[in-house]
């Protein structure tokens, strides 16, 4: 239907580019799936020699691109159910709520034993264990930002779809993914950053008294770091940084011009198109075309194949549904289905619940009085975090944000950075500290920083940069002195994003703390007292009650002050200083 | 043209929708409507009347509470494939080209390969946007987008065409040109199209579509009166027949909207139309400049440029304070009225606040407070609302209620502590400080 707008004649560079890159992510594939079916080895020797660190790069990509892939179709699973059902949304918006905010890094323990008792030959427990490790970092915010969308979708554009006659499979794919594209590639963009974040625990750690390790550029730095071998250490944080540009250069970027396709409101932000050189240059190529008119045929003679089964199916599908629609729309058995779906859930939700008081009443008064002092040097660590954070982050905002200049310059950095796993800073950092000795206890605090505060940073920037320009000259033109500016305006603009902010923030310094307050570096081990470290040693010991009374007291103090404190302090600025009328 | 079998029927149907806030609003209430092969029927009344809520419920894509929607005597079953739609908003979808949205309903109806590239040509060639085929929703202009609408609901050649108010977002021109196209598309035999039901806002489209008008009332929406029309077609509009047409819906549209006050009835609880102070002293100061301050309400609505459901709630809020009157269809100012447009600022506040002391429903406030010696949760209030007026949202008629006390100077509102103050009111002082 489509005229084809032919390019060039002759494959160019471009295609030429394609068909290496193709090739690149064949044979990544094919040692990935190698090094999976790989017969199990505990701790594989990590070769700290520079020519081996591509390899371990690719390995760690693989893990987290493959982590994201799964992320993506849980969230559409995940998004489309509690979007379209009234009970599912009742359930499952608390827990992912809950989720998104307890220390998912406890788990790994559990899942590591499971896994491998699914798999004791093969490489493949550990491999898995390591993917949904980062799967449990990446996945909620992409589910629930396909959920937001949904629920945003304007009702006459879902009316004109079943006006038109379409089957949900085919509004499902034409109108709710490309409605929610745009939502999908930025919270994917953040996803792949938070995945890195546990990378070197997910690749290297230590359970009893076994060594778990996977070849990764995150087990090639925690070797580099047992040894003390500096130069290998600061290799593996430039093949880190290589990684997430190229990442950032020739997957989100060109993903996000794209995206630009499927925008619901018509009103462009004013600000510049973004563009992608990999996109424009790949644009240029003659091969993609070439593949979708060839992928257009073949769909369009698989079709013509299936045209004579069509009829018969189609008077027959509505007699098959008879019995399914009759189910769900008579109340009887609906009611029915409900109360079975109810009875499971509920189950389960007890047995959870039986397991975990078996572990907890193994522990004593005094362990639960050491529990309780841990998490409250630690709250005071995370409190400090976000000050301090807040503190440098909030007027560095302000600034860039109020220049759209600076912030075309400093996005792309920023961005990077960013996305940069703290805790591989943490052993170098708290190398330094040691030489101008600052103990782990109050140094634990700066790490926690370390991976709180782009939140605060990149929300005050956002919130401010949204301003309306009339406020902005409204102030300008009654000469309002600068911190009257700052206070009258800027300041109060940014603060329902900066409690926005402090909410992610806190939650990244606590699941911090559990690798900022128990560090390796240099070959030896250090420690301070708090929740965090308590949980890490218990993984190292193996001691599962310990682990179980650290991960619920921490779930249980997050989720409750997200509760309690953030939430109405969130509905505060929002009401307050929201400029909905 | 004469009209033939019942196409569509609406039986004793009653709709409700459960707002966030867990009210419950009833859209309709045991309407009955049938619609007749080669029919053209307008559905027009205030917003908030059901009338699109019946237009949904036609399509199929929703099903009535109480009572039953047939087709051909037939009840409906989902959505009805013999009927299309176009809609207000356009409702294209933005990723998809021109072709490709005038195709969306073709493949559901087993409609392939040649065939389905040819319905999609003649459909555009229909609305006249050939040589677009290939553009994206957003290079188009409104009234370009509005064709790709009809386009997509002719390229199905439906039995029926429904449209939920299909001018409404385009600009005036743009409206006219497109509205005498609908009714070549209608009688042009090659369209398959015989049949239309269209909601709309405008009275001059209902009277130059339709041949049956049927006027919705509110709060719930219910039919209140029909109308047939039997002009020829194509209808000029600035002939007599039409001139008296539009002016005899007019009157239909008045009795609807402004309800002459039964005489003897007790003081009622009625609500205050959620219409701003600058609104009534805006219509006031117009009817100033008018021979005898006297207008009709139409007229009235098209010199200050708003749409007649909005005019008639600011006279009937000038009619609640005393300042207009309204025989028939006719709005005048009285003594009164003249009065408190000559006063001073703080004059006019006086007079406002004596005025809506005897409204009933401020009056049940002023109770309200007086009784909670001068402060009141506003959720209290808020649920007194809901009881009252079932139908009508509470949040907009509290924050027309603060509105009003606030610049009549009789309450006061702490937005922050969520609760309503009594003014003058010795214990509002303290309540304040608080």
């Amino acid at each position: 239907m489509k005229p084809l707008r032919l390019p060039s004649a002759r494959p160019g560079l471009a295609d030429v580019a394609i068909l290496c890159l193709l090739g690149g992510v064949i044979a990544t594939v094919v040692a990935f799936a190698r090094e999976f079916e790989a017969p199990f080895a505990q701790a594989v020797r990590i070769d700290l020699r520079p020519a081996a660190l591509p390899r371990y790069t690719l390995y760690s990509l693989s893990r987290g691109v493959l982590a994201l892939v799964i992320s993506y179709l849980f969230a559409l699973g995940f998004g489309w159910a509690a979007a379209k059902s009234r009970a599912a949304e009742r359930l499952l918006l608390p827990l992912l709520d809950i989720l998104q905010s307890i220390p998912v890094l406890g788990f790994l323990p559990g899942l590591v034993l499971g896994l491998m008792s699914l798999f004791p030959t093969r490489n493949v427990g550990l491999e898995l264990a390591a993917i949904l490790m980062i799967f449990t970092a990446q996945a909620w915010n992409l589910a629930l930002s396909f959920y937001n969308s949904l629920k945003a979708l304007p009702p006459q554009l879902r009316d004109a779809c079943k006006v038109a006659g379409w089957p949900p499979g085919r509004t499902f794919r034409q109108l709710e993914v490309p409605a929610a594209a745009q939502g999908l590639v930025w919270n994917g963009m953040l996803s792949m950053a938070g995945g890195w974040f546990f990378l070197m625990v997910n690749e290297a750690f230590r359970l009893g008294n076994r060594d778990y390790r996977l070849p990764g550029i995150g087990s090639y730095m925690s070797v580099a770091l047992d040894q003390g071998n500096l130069r290998a250490a600061g290799l593996a944080i430039t093949a880190m940084v290589v990684m997430i540009v190229c990442v950032d250069q020739l997957l989100w970027r060109p993903l996000v011009v794209w995206v630009e396709k499927f925008r619901l409101d018509e009103s462009g932000d004013g600000g510049p198109a973004p563009s992608s050189w990999v996109l424009e240059f790949l644009r240029r190529a003659r091969l993609p075309r070439g593949a979708a008119v060839f992928q257009r045929r073949a769909y369009r003679r698989a079709r013509r194949a299936a045209r004579p089964l069509e009829r018969p199916f189609r008077a027959v599908g509505p007699i098959i549904l008879r019995g399914p629609r009759f189910a769900f729309e008579h109340p009887v058995p609906r009611m029915v289905g409900v109360g079975l779906a109810i009875v499971a859930v509920a189950a389960a939700a007890a047995l959870g619940a039986w397991r975990l008081w078996l572990l907890l009443a193994q522990l004593g008064w005094a362990e639960w009085a050491k529990l309780v002092s841990s998490a409250a040097l630690t709250f005071a660590r995370v409190m400090g975090a976000v000050i301090l954070s807040t503190a440098w982050a909030l007027p560095a905002g302000v600034v860039i944000g109020r220049s759209p200049r600076i912030a075309r310059a400093l996005q792309p950095v920023i961005q990077v950075v960013a996305s940069f796993p703290a805790p591989m800073l943490f052993p170098l950092v708290i190398l330094l500290f040691e030489r101008i000795s600052i103990g782990l206890g109050l140094g634990a605090v700066a790490l926690m920083v370390l991976a709180g505060q782009w939140y605060i940073l990149f929300n005050v920037i956002s919130a401010v940069a949204a301003i309306p320009q009339q406020l902005k000259d409204a102030t300008a033109a009654f000469r309002l002195p600068r911190w009257r500016r700052w206070r009258a305006l800027y300041l109060p603009a940014a603060a329902p994003a900066l409690v926005m902010g402090w909410v992610t923030a806190a939650g990244g310094a606590w699941n911090g703390s559990i690798v900022a307050e128990y560090i390796e570096a240099g070959g030896a081990l250090r420690t301070t007292k708090g929740l965090g470290s308590l949980i890490s040693e218990a993984t190292a010991d193996a001691n599962f009650p310990l682990l179980a009374g650290g991960i619920a007291l921490m779930s249980l103090i997050v989720v409750g002050w997200n509760r309690i404190v953030w939430r109405s302090l969130m509905e505060w600025a929002r009401t307050r200083f929201g400029y909905a009328q | 043209m004469t009209p033939g079998t019942v196409l569509l029927e609406a039986q004793h149907v009653t709709q409700r929708f459960r707002l966030p806030n867990g009210q419950n609003l009833e859209a309709l209430r045991d309407v009955s409507l049938a619609v007749r092969e080669q029919e053209v029927v307008a559905l027009v009344g205030p917003s908030g009347c059901g009338k699109s809520t019946l237009l949904r419920l036609f399509a199929g894509l929703a099903r009535p509470v109480e009572g039953k929607v047939l087709y051909r005597g037939q009840s409906l079953d989902g959505v009805l494939g013999a009927a299309a739609m176009v809609f207000q908003s356009f409702a294209l979808l933005p990723w998809l080209t021109v072709a490709e949205n005038v195709a969306m309903g073709l493949e559901a109806r087993g409609v392939y390969g040649p065939a389905r590239r040819d319905a999609v040509a003649r459909a555009i060639n229909l609305v006249g946007l050939d040589g677009f085929e290939q553009a994206y929703p957003k290079e188009l202009s409104g009234g370009m987008k509005q064709r790709v609408g009809f386009a997509r609901a002719l390229a199905v050649a439906p039995e029926i065409l429904l449209m939920d108010e299909p001018f409404g977002a385009l600009d005036p021109l743009t409206a006219e040109n497109l509205r005498s196209q609908v009714v070549d598309l209608w009688r042009d035999p090659a369209t398959g199209v015989n049949t239309l039901v269209i909601v709309t806002h405008s009275v001059e489209e209902a009277v130059f579509l339709a041949g049956r008008i049927v006027v919705f009332g509110s709060n719930p929406g219910h039919v209140r009166e029909e109308m047939t029309n039997p002009l020829p077609y194509p209808r000029q509009e600035r002939s007599p027949e039409f001139e008296e047409m539009v002016d005899r819906l007019h009157a239909i549209l008045t009795a609807t909207l402004l309800p002459e006050p039964a005489p003897a009835a007790p003081q009622r609880l009625v609500p205050f139309p959620r219409v701003h102070v600058s609104e009534v002293t805006g219509l006031l100061d117009h009817l100033l400049t008018r021979p005898d301050g006297k207008g009709p309400v139409f007229e009235l609505a098209e010199d200050l440029g708003v749409d007649y459901d909005r005019m008639s709630a600011v006279v009937r809020a000038a009619e609640q304070l005393g300042w207009v009157t309204t025989p028939g269809e006719i709005v005048q100012l009285t003594a009164a009225g003249r009065e408190v447009m000559a006063m001073d600022d703080a004059a006019r506040k006086d007079v406002t606040r004596a005025r809506l002391a005897k409204q009933p429903l401020f009056a049940r406030l002023v109770a309200m407070l007086k009784e909670g010696e001068g402060a009141v949760e506003d959720e209290e209030v808020l649920a007194d609302l809901t009881i009252y007026f079932p139908f009508i949202p509470a949040e907009s008629l509290f924050a027309t209620l603060v509105e009003w006390g606030r610049y009549a100077e009789l309450v006061d509102h702490d937005a922050d502590a969520g609760r309503l103050m009594l003014l003058g009111w010795e214990g509002a002082a303290e309540a304040r400080v608080e």
